[in-house]
């Protein structure tokens, strides 16, 4: 059933957000599952309690309550179970401390929000195409930060 | 300096040592002389008179036997008794005579024998005299007896003559001698006593001088020490420091005025103990205080201390002090101590920390304002965007015609408020100048630039050209944030008819040679030109367009921020170099960037 389609999962505060994470998909008609969470503990809750069912790509906000993206990040690549997961920033802001610190601290993408929702669904569609056998070998400080 | 001098004084200290020892060794040499001289004067005159005496003597012994000798005769002639009379007195005269003459001649062995040889001839001579007497009272004067006494008497008397000039002779010979023994040294003294004379009063010449050499210096030093004591009273009340001495070997404390005043008090107005200063310190420093005082007493050193006083208007006063052990030449260790009031340092050191303090609260406030702008401010004026697009997308169609201008408002605004918050953002951003400068290939940044306005360069059919430039000590992002901001600004305000024409071009000078620099701390800077062919701008406004936020234009004749300028500026000033501009209303616009070599 997982190699059916391709598990995908967000965490992100804002309800917006989420909206336009999730009607991206809907209108990018792939085949995908796509979850939700409101925040950073609702998120490792969910990946600690499901053994068999992990994301194939995990989008992390890192402005969130409770537990930030980077906190998240942090205990993720410590885990070994999540070794296959690829894990997408997804954030308002694009400054280098953040990108240097999440691109330390293992992330494989950087994605900043895009203006409008046509450039959302090019990014949501690039991302879920992309090698990421390939991308993560080539993993470099330069093509960290997705550009459109 | 100082040492020369003084090694200078020493060695006509000692000049002047061997000077007086020189002119004492010669006073002495004078007067050894005098004595020598004065002795062989004495010792002339005495054997001048003692010939004389000799002479006078053998005198008297010849006119003795002259005596005699007439006295004999007159009574030989006369037969009168009374001619006899000296004959025989004059035998002890001649006695006497004989025996002075022995002796003066005491120191003579050769007159000595004279003396004998003549006191014979004497005692033979008055033997004939007796005889010859004897034979005349007989009446024997025809006979030849008495003619041959008489004879004999008279050879006698002759041998007797010759042996006094044959003595005399021979004292002055011994005269003569010795005189011209004496009279060389003699006639070379008065001469030799002269020059010595001279000589010395040279010496005392040079003495003088060298004294009144000495003297000057000593003044000199004196009025120096009087100055030195003036402008270190002087600098003790500008920098509010006192001084103390404190006498190891009687436990003895001096106070300089300054420490008194110090303490707010006049000078000398208490008995400078320690106990009295201690009545002035702060109670809670004074078990502090007399911790370490008694340490100094032990270790004969006062480390940095720092301690607080009371003055008697209820002032507190920082103070800190240091003191080091000066032993002089006599032994007398004296520790040497300084006193300076702190207060003000330290007054300005809190005031300066809560500046700080203040400062560094700001700086917090001012990176939350940062993140607010970036992050917080951005958020919903993306959703805005993203909602507009999504109407667009969905219900475009469904919209009247004012409706969709309204729209198209709303997102020229929310445009302009994106580009509005990037470039604020990118302003804020550019104060942080702890980033690393370092060696940049800068051909490369302006590579780059270009790269991120390849779409504008094209759609406007831009030529850019360039210099190649040398590697420089730089910020690489902010010089190619620099070279972006240029180069787009130069397109922006390019003129609509014509294709816009950028030439970047590269130079180096020496500061000297740059007279618009304002400030030239580095020796020689780094020349950068961009130069276009735009609208240009009016030369008055040259520091306007660098100011934050002001524009030459209306917003909606050129699309812009006021922003771009002003980044150029502070990279630029970041980098401690200058930027300068030059337009030219209707016909371009000259950018030059100043960097320093580093």
């Amino acid at each position: 059933m997982q190699d059916d389609f391709t598990y995908i999962a967000l965490a992100d505060d804002d309800e917006d957000d989420r909206l336009f994470f999730t009607e991206a998909f809907e209108e990018l008609k792939l085949k995908t599952k796509v979850d939700t969470f409101i925040d950073g503990v609702a998120l490792m809750k969910a990946l600690r309690d499901a053994d068999t069912f992990i994301p194939n790509i995990l989008f992390l906000d890192l402005n969130m309550p409770k537990k930030s993206g980077l906190d998240c990040l942090k205990e993720i690549k410590r885990n070994h179970k999540f070794r296959d997961m690829a894990v997408a920033i997804y954030s308002t802001s694009a400054s280098e401390e953040d990108i240097e610190n999440t691109f330390v601290n293992g992330a494989n993408i950087y994605i900043k929000k895009p203006n409008d929702f046509k450039t959302l669904k090019k990014v949501l569609l690039d991302v879920v195409t992309i090698n990421w056998q390939y991308h993560t070998n080539g993993l470099n400080r330069d093509n960290f930060l997705l550009r459109l | 300096m100082k040492g020369i001098k003084l090694q200078k004084l020493y060695n006509s200290e000692r000049f002047l040592k061997i000077i007086f020892g020189l002119g004492l060794f010669i006073v002495l040499c004078m007067g050894g002389l005098a004595y020598k001289y004065v002795r062989e004067l004495s010792e002339s005159f005495r054997l001048v008179q003692h010939t004389y005496e000799v002479h006078v003597e053998l005198e008297k012994l010849l006119s003795l036997l002259k005596d005699a000798e007439s006295g004999k005769r007159g009574y030989i002639i006369s037969k009168d008794s009374t001619f006899l009379k000296p004959l025989l007195t004059n035998r002890v005269a001649l006695d006497e005579s004989l025996d002075q003459l022995q002796t003066l001649m005491d120191e003579n062995p050769q007159q000595q024998q004279n003396v004998k040889d003549l006191r014979l001839k004497i005692d033979k001579s008055l033997a004939i005299f007796d005889t010859t007497l004897a034979l005349a009272d007989r009446g024997k004067i025809e006979s030849m007896e008495f003619k041959s006494a008489f004879q004999e008497g008279r050879r006698v008397m002759n041998s007797v003559r010759f042996q006094m000039i044959d003595m005399t002779a021979q004292e002055n010979q011994v005269l003569k001698k010795r005189r011209e023994a004496s009279s060389e040294s003699l006639s070379s003294a008065p001469l030799s006593v002269y020059y010595v004379l001279i000589f010395c009063l040279a010496i005392l010449l040079l003495t003088y001088v060298q004294i009144s050499k000495n003297l000057k210096t000593l003044r000199q030093k004196n009025e120096q020490l009087e100055t030195f004591k003036e402008s270190s009273t002087q600098s003790a009340m500008v920098s509010k420091h006192g001084n103390w001495i404190w006498h190891e070997d009687d436990n003895r404390f001096e106070f300089s005025d300054s420490l008194y005043r110090l303490l707010g008090e006049e000078p000398e107005s208490f008995v400078p103990t320690y106990d009295n200063f201690l009545e002035f310190v702060h109670p809670a420093d004074r078990d502090r205080l007399t911790e370490q005082m008694d340490a100094m007493y032990v270790k004969k050193e006062l480390p940095y201390i720092h301690y607080r006083i009371r003055q008697k208007n209820g002032h507190i006063k920082h103070f800190k002090a240091y003191a080091k052990l000066l032993v002089d030449m006599e032994g007398h260790a004296r520790l040497l101590g300084t006193t300076a009031d702190v207060t003000d340092e330290k007054e300005n050191y809190r005031m300066l920390e809560e500046k700080n303090a203040e400062l560094e609260k700001n700086n917090k406030e001012l990176a939350s304002f940062n993140y607010v702008a970036s992050h917080d401010l951005q958020e919903p004026l993306r959703k805005i965007q993203t909602f507009i697009s999504r109407l667009e997308d969905k219900d475009m169609g469904n919209l009247s015609g004012s409706s969709r201008m309204y729209l198209d408002r709303i997102k020229t605004a929310s445009e302009r408020m994106r580009s509005l918050i990037d470039d604020l953002l990118q302003y804020s951003r550019t104060n942080t100048s702890d980033q690393a400068m370092e060696m940049s290939d800068v051909n490369d940044l302006l590579d780059a630039a270009k790269q991120d306005l390849a779409e504008v360069i094209m759609e406007k059919t831009a030529t850019i050209t360039s210099d190649a430039f040398p590697k420089m000590k730089v910020i690489p992002f902010q010089i190619k944030q620099l070279f972006l901001n240029l180069i787009s600004n130069s397109l922006k305000y390019s003129k609509e008819d014509t294709a816009p024409v950028i030439k970047i071009g590269y130079a180096t000078a020496k500061a000297k040679h740059l007279k618009t620099l304002k400030s030239s701390k580095y020796r020689s800077y780094h020349i950068i030109t961009l130069e276009d062919n735009g609208i240009g701008f009016d030369q008055q406004y040259v520091d306007q367009i660098f100011e934050l936020f002001n524009r030459l234009h209306g917003k909606s004749e050129y699309s812009g921020t006021g922003i771009g300028l002003s980044i150029c500026k502070k990279i630029v000033e970041n980098h401690n170099g200058e930027i300068t501009a030059q337009g030219n209303l209707g016909q371009g616009a000259t950018f030059t960037v100043y960097l320093p070599i580093r």
